[in-house]
């Protein structure tokens, strides 16, 4: 269980260090997503319960027990409305990374610097 | 009442309806859209209403039909009614404005708009911190979309640097909340303050907030992770940045606020410090910067640092309860108005320069809005900010944090250097004549309306204040709001003729209600103001602008006199700023003077404002009474030295003068009398005022040292003066040195060096409007002020000649006339203080002054006539007549000065009892020791000199044969004209042999020193600025960096 | 005791008259005594009243304007009114004159009041070389003033009193008691302004745009000169009975103001006929060196 969270972390600083040395703007936005897979495992597996099951309400829980059965199912509709959010911040930021490429025929983020001090 | 839900549910339906009903067509949408963000507005005033009217309890809002933890929550309490309304309301307004951009883009703007607005609500509302993560990226993705929707090149990299600053700031954000549920179990902020995290001593409770205080300053744009923020305000369009800056902001703060519980004080500290070091180094960047809407931008963060300090020691110090509510929600209502009004305003301009901005003066309600705007930022009455800057500081050194009011009165300034400026180019820069701005009802009439909201509120905040009662203010507001709006429609001449009516009424009003020092100030205000009114007559056509500056100026100077308490003191000081700034600012190169002059004023402000709270603490807490200077019980000679030099900021004493030449020389004709025979007055009224407190508590060393710089400045001023080639600078050093006089006197703190002081203030107001008024008219005649490009006009002028005559006879000093009368009760005063040597220094500038008295009436009156002005024709007699009544008054004070000076020394002897002037019919007498020291017969010195000079006269006239009248010729050296015309005036640079013997007293070493302040602080603005290098990486690294810090500012490395 | 208005006046015009015409032969004496000095045979000493006579009998006149007519004017009332604000003989109540309006500092004021008025006037004259003299001529005396004002100073807290006519009193009873010995600093610097307000060398380059011919004076001419010239007699008698009174004990004689105010007057034309000329930059410079120090000291030890 550590071990993913750890896992988590490593994927965070993966994502971070991406962020930090690509010059390349997809690259970037790949370190992101990176990044917040990261904190997406870190958020399940703080939520995760050592020796239960997944929080659905099938015939393997039943409803009577639930509570002591599953895994804290909160921090797992976290992740999912993260993923969404995610998901949709990313997608907004490679097509803006389109409409750059066309205008300036260029994906190093060095190249947009008009706009400064 | 509404439930608070459906703001939510009509904001995401209408926003999904759109893209459907848009095959409807344009108006159909539009209407839907507008007709939402009314019924938004609506909602939340009528709560507002509620929750103020009707003193309404929060509310909770449940949702799911069950409590939390199990559901959300939303609160909806004054505070949040508060912000809703603020946000909605300008989401209305800024949706007017920006309506024609959105109708260019397509309906996905709108819905996009509608999206932002809700997240921005729902940030307000929510309760639950999962939530404030949500309506963040609701509020993020959609403002990103807003920004690049115009997919102007710019914006795209802006956006794409914002999206990756609020990416990094949503993963932070989501480990916080992710720790912190952890940590509590549950995801409801009040459930999770109940739980006090961090009093549970875990580290990962000190993780999670971290992680969450860290996001939510990211989003706050705080130094140095911001420089993604600069972009956005840059690059988008005017219309978006204005509602990020003020309502996006606002809800983030209130989020932010929501969530501050959770922290300990080591927090609340260290926010305030991230929020004042923002504020600080913002403005500093902000003075290099040229692009308007970056400096906005910087502006913007700026002040949200101010409301994060704020903020955080109002946690520090028991929670945003009382003051403190009071505090940032009239900075945070400044900041919210004006900030989106002048993004407004910059899109209407659509110049980058700030230089270009002067196009805005062909619009004068636009001018007149931007103006507000920006003074109301800077903290003016009667604008909100300024009774949140006020509230602030008092509370602030309640709690003896004088760092902190030191730090936030820095930023101020530092801040008004570059928006007085801006403003200053606004005013007055040249522009071209084809440049036109954008016309559109839809844009001003949004401006139009946020301006009319901030002035309704300011209006309140006059009225309601729980400082002080503004009563005073409230029928001269109205009238200057009467010539505000009638500016360009009546006459200069009836707008004349009601000022002096206004000012005569109120001289009528107020006559018996003043005594002693406060009447003499009184006359010298209201007579002064009447007497330089008068040469209003001359000017034809509408005089914009120059009615409501002049008699705000007056306001503040009658409030001054009526002020009862420290904060209408200080209200009237800022008025009278204001005015005189205006003022100043319309003579033709006036404008780097006038933004000197401001900075002065401010600096000099700030410090009495500082003051006047220390006053308050330490004369132990109670109330804010101008009485409570005189029982000032410790540290009474720092806020001795504090006031001092903010009123000396305004006398203009050596060090502190280098704004006044250019400010009374540049000004109009009959402005400079106003400014400098009037204005200056108000200084030594507050000196006054803090010496007669002084006589409770020891400051003699300072009052010895304000002696030798009085000295000082009027030996300066007077060198400085004789070196002068500009009649009205040579005037407006002059000024500098009788101020001199004056602070010099007071500060000998005696009988007799008072009567000195106050006989000095009188005729230095008579004298100084006389000369400004005769040089003045002159000036506006010849179209010159050079002294050598005049000459001889003594035939064609000869009334002016005899007002400029008597003029420098009474400034002098010689017997008969007034100023004798000075000359005698000073060094009286300093023999008996036993202060010989800065009495020789004062006789010594006294004799200096001879020199640039006489240079300038001999320059102008005297000597041969240029050719180009034989047909010039005496001045008009609207300048005239108030000379002459000066004239008049100059005559019967010189004749009989006992019917004022008795008076004076009558309440005098009430403070100062020591070295009595004693009066034996007209004869005033100075003992020593109980003997007879000197002695001054006004009348019989007249009556002698008089019939000496007619006696002799009449010897002449007999003697006489018929004088042969010479005419004169040009005077060509060598039958050569010279190429430079100074030289054939032979009184040009005449002194050039005093100056190679004590010139280097007059080397602009002050002047040099302010320039090298101002250059340094340009360099260290430049220095800092570069920070944000334009890449999107590197403000990620900032992020990054700044987390770092934080940490290790905070936890000094020891918490994991 | 006290004595009628009338008497006053009758009294003042009376010493007005003894003060033109004792300087009218002292200049006579001064410049022969001058002349000789150069090796010249020089005037003789009733010349100045010739030189008054003729003045103001002359013929033709001319003017550039109501301030040049002034002019001579306010010169003339600065120097007889100095005189009517001056005690000249200590113990007479006849000899007050006028004295008892204001104390010295009206006397230093008042000195202005000729100056300010000619200056005003000579600069209506247009004359380039008038701006010239009249420029040097307030520079100088801006400096003089100086090493002036402290040695008032200095004497004034000696005798705690600003009247000259106690200031005379408190020097009775013996030269010893006389300022120059009990406040010599004081003395010296008071002397050096008095040097500087002559105007003889080193410091008379104020006189030079006269040598020329074409100085304020002869700009001015038949009954302005004479005016001017009335005023120059009157005003250097005043001059040194005031330092007289002020310095060397007063007069309580007519006699005795007369040797007196010769000697100090001498004194100055003394050291003009021995040194050279300063420059005004170099005379403004000097005065606030050497005298300025011996004020200060005056102002220190009194």
């Amino acid at each position: 269980m550590n071990l993913i969270l750890i896992l988590g972390f490593m994927l965070l600083a993966i994502g971070f260090w991406g962020m930090l040395t690509q010059k390349n703007m997809i690259k970037i936005v790949i370190g992101l997503t990176i990044a917040e897979v990261g904190v997406q495992i870190i958020m399940i597996s703080i939520g995760y319960i050592k020796e239960r099951t997944a929080p659905i309400l099938d015939s393997a829980v039943p409803l009577a027990d639930a509570v002591n059965k599953v895994v804290d199912p909160i921090p797992q509709a976290l992740v999912l409305t993260a993923i969404v959010i995610g998901v949709a911040v990313n997608a907004l930021i490679l097509s803006f990374i389109i409409r750059l490429y066309k205008e300036k025929k260029s994906l190093s983020i060095d190249d947009y610097k008009e706009m400064k001090w | 009442m509404v439930n608070i839900i459906y703001i939510i549910i009509l904001l995401l339906g209408i926003g999904f309806l759109l893209p459907i009903t848009e095959k409807l067509g344009k108006k159909v949408s539009n209407s839907m859209f507008f007709l939402t963000l009314t019924s938004v507005s609506v909602i939340s005033v009528q709560w507002l209403y509620a929750f103020i009217i009707n003193g309404q309890t929060s509310l909770q809002f449940f949702t799911a039909g069950v409590k939390p933890p199990l559901s959300i929550n939303l609160q909806l309490g004054l505070s949040e009614s508060v912000f809703i309304t603020s946000i909605n309301i300008l989401a209305l307004i800024g949706a007017v404005y920006l309506i024609k951009h959105f109708n260019n883009i397509g309906i996905r703007s709108h819905v996009l708009y509608l999206l932002m607005i809700l997240g921005l609500n729902g940030l307000v509302l929510t309760r639950d911190i999962f939530n404030i993560f949500v309506f963040l990226e609701i509020t993020g993705i959609s403002t990103y979309a807003l920004i690049g929707s115009d997919l102007r090149l710019k914006s795209l990299i802006a956006s794409f640097k914002y999206m990756l600053a609020g990416g990094v700031a949503s993963i932070f954000l989501l480990l916080g909340i992710i720790f912190l549920y952890h940590n509590t179990g549950t995801l409801n902020i009040d459930g999770m303050i109940a739980a006090s995290p961090l009093q549970s001593g875990l580290k990962i409770a000190g993780i999670a907030i971290f992680f969450l205080f860290f996001a939510l300053l990211i989003e706050m744009k705080q130094f140095p992770a911001n420089g993604w923020a600069l972009d956005v305000y840059e690059a988008s369009n005017p219309g978006i940045s204005g509602i990020i800056s003020a309502a996006g902001t606002a809800a983030i703060l209130f989020a932010l606020y929501k969530v501050m519980p959770l922290g300990n004080d080591l927090w609340f500290n260290t926010i305030a410090v991230i929020g004042i070091i923002t504020f600080i180094a913002s403005n500093i960047m902000g003075i290099k910067q040229k692009n308007a809407t970056r400096l906005l931008g910087y502006s913007s963060i700026g002040q949200l640092g101010l409301l994060l300090a704020a903020m955080g020691l109002g946690f520090l110090y028991g929670g945003i309860n009382g003051k403190f509510q009071f505090i940032i929600f009239a900075l945070f209502i400044s900041h919210f108005i004006a900030k989106a009004g002048l993004f407004w305003i910059a899109g209407i301009v659509k110049k980058k320069e700030i230089k270009s901005w002067g196009v805005l003066r062909k619009s004068p309600v636009l001018l007149f809005f931007t103006g507000s705007f920006m003074f109301a930022l800077l903290g003016f009455p009667p604008f909100p900010g300024f009774f949140g800057k006020w509230e602030l500081v008092l509370t602030l050194a309640n709690k003896h944090q004088f760092l902190w009011i030191t730090a936030i009165l820095l930023g101020s300034l530092i801040e008004a250097i570059y928006l007085i400026r801006w403003f200053g180019y606004i005013l007055k820069e040249k522009q071209e004549e084809n440049e036109t701005i954008e016309q559109g009802a839809t844009k001003y009439s949004s401006v139009f309306i946020l301006g009319t909201i901030l002035f309704t509120i300011s209006g309140l905040y006059m009225i309601y204040n729980p400082i002080t009662n503004l009563s005073f203010y409230f029928y001269p507001l109205l009238f200057i709001a009467f010539l505000f709006i009638t500016d360009n429609i009546l006459p200069a001449y009836i707008k004349n003729i009601l000022s002096i009516a206004g000012l005569s009424y109120y001289g009528y009003v107020y006559f018996n209600q003043f005594s002693e020092f406060r009447f003499i100030f009184a006359v010298i205000f209201l007579a002064g103001g009447i007497l330089t009114l008068i040469p209003g007559f001359v000017k034809k056509g509408k005089r914009v602008g120059f009615y409501p500056s002049a008699i705000i100026m007056y306001v503040g100077l009658l409030g001054l006199l009526v002020a009862k308490d420290m904060f209408s003191f200080f209200t009237a000081w800022e008025f009278m700023t204001i005015g005189s700034y205006f003022l100043i600012i319309r003579g033709k190169r006036s404008q780097p003077h006038a933004l000197s002059y401001m900075l002065f004023s401010l600096g000099g402000a700030y410090l009495i404002m500082f003051g006047f709270a220390l006053t308050h603490v330490f004369s132990g807490g109670n109330g804010i009474a101008l009485d409570l200077l005189n029982s000032i019980k410790s540290n009474s000679a720092l806020i001795f030295t504090m006031l001092a030099i903010g009123f000396l900021t305004k006398t203009a004493a050596a060090g502190l003068h280098i704004w006044l030449p250019g400010a009374h020389a540049e000004a109009e004709s009959d402005v400079s009398p106003m400014v400098s025979a009037v204005l200056l007055k108000a200084g030594v009224f507050g000196l006054i005022l803090i010496m007669i407190s002084s006589l409770r508590f020891d400051a003699k060393m300072i009052i010895y040292l304000l002696g030798w710089l009085g000295a000082i400045t009027a030996l300066l001023g007077n060198l400085m003066a004789s070196f002068q080639e500009d009649a009205k600078k040579l005037l407006a050093y002059s000024s500098i040195a009788q101020l001199g006089y004056i602070l010099f006197a007071l500060a000998i703190m005696s009988h007799i060096g008072w009567m000195a002081a106050i006989w000095y203030a009188m005729n230095h107001f008579l004298y100084k409007a006389l000369l400004f008024l005769a040089v003045g008219a002159v000036v506006v005649k010849l179209k010159t002020h050079n002294m050598y490009e005049m000459g001889g006009l003594i035939k064609q002028m000869p009334f002016s000649f005899v007002s400029v005559l008597i003029g420098i006879i009474a400034l002098s000093g010689v017997p008969p006339l007034s100023g004798f009368g000075g000359k005698w009760l000073l060094y009286n005063a300093f023999i008996l203080k036993g202060w010989y040597l800065q009495g020789a220094i004062i006789a010594f500038s006294g004799v200096v002054a001879f020199l640039y008295l006489f240079k300038l009436i001999n320059s102008i009156f005297l000597g041969p006539v240029k050719d180009n002005f034989r047909k010039v024709k005496e001045v008009s007699i609207w300048y005239l007549i108030p000379q002459y009544i000066i004239i008049i008054a100059i005559m019967v004070i010189s004749a009989k000065p006992k019917i004022v000076l008795g008076k004076i020394g009558d309440f005098i002897t009430s403070y100062m009892p020591d070295n009595l002037v004693v009066w034996k019919g007209d004869v005033a007498s100075s003992y020593m020791n109980g003997k007879l020291f000197g002695v001054w017969d006004a009348p019989n010195i007249m009556i002698i000199i008089g019939i000496i000079f007619v006696t002799l006269l009449s010897w002449l006239l007999i003697m006489s044969r018929k004088a042969q009248k010479v005419e004169m010729f040009n005077i060509v050296y060598s039958a050569e004209r010279p190429e430079s015309p100074q030289t054939t005036h032979f009184s040009h640079n005449i002194y050039s042999h005093y100056r190679k013997a004590l010139g280097f007293l007059a080397l602009p070493l002050i002047v040099n020193f302010w320039s090298f302040i101002v250059d340094s602080i340009h360099s260290i603005a430049d220095f800092v600025r570069r920070l944000y290098n334009g890449n999107g990486q590197a403000y990620i690294m900032h992020i990054l960096g700044f987390m770092v810090i934080i940490y290790f500012v905070l936890f000094n490395g020891g918490l994991f | 005791m006290e004595i009628s208005l009338l008497t006053k006046i009758l009294f003042s015009l009376l010493g007005l008259f003894i003060v033109f015409n004792y300087g009218l032969l002292q200049a006579g004496v001064m410049r022969k005594i001058v002349a000789r000095v150069a090796g010249r045979y020089g005037i003789p000493i009733y010349q100045p009243y010739i030189d008054l006579i003729k003045n103001y009998s002359k013929r033709t006149q001319i003017t550039h304007g109501v301030m040049f007519y002034l002019g001579p004017v306010f010169r003339f009332s600065g120097g007889i009114g100095l005189f009517f604000f001056i005690p000249m003989i200590y113990g007479s109540v006849y000899w007050q004159n006028f004295s008892f309006s204001g104390d010295i500092i009206l006397l230093m004021y008042f000195q202005f009041f000729g100056m300010l008025g000619m200056a005003l006037g000579a600069g209506e004259g247009g004359q380039p070389n008038s701006i010239i003299g009249i420029s040097r001529g307030l520079a100088q005396f801006t400096a003089v003033e100086v090493p002036f004002t402290l040695a008032i100073i200095s004497i004034a807290v000696q005798y705690d009193t600003l009247s000259v006519y106690d200031i005379v009193a408190a020097q009775q009873g013996g030269i010893q008691n006389w300022t120059l010995f009990t406040n010599p600093f004081a003395v010296i610097a008071g002397m050096f302004a008095f040097l500087g307000l002559m105007r003889h060398a080193p410091f008379n380059v104020v006189m030079a745009p006269q040598e020329i011919p074409i100085g304020p004076p002869t700009e001015y001419h038949s009954t302005y000169l004479g005016m001017l010239q009335s005023n120059r007699v009157v005003l250097h008698i005043v001059e040194a009975v005031l330092f007289m009174n002020l310095f060397f004990g007063g007069a309580t004689s007519w006699l005795e103001l007369i040797i007196k105010s010769f000697f100090i007057y001498f004194i100055t034309v003394f050291i003009g006929v021995v040194f050279p000329r300063y420059r005004v930059d170099h005379t403004v410079r000097w005065f606030l060196k050497i005298p300025l120090v011996f004020g200060i000291l005056a102002v220190l030890f009194v």
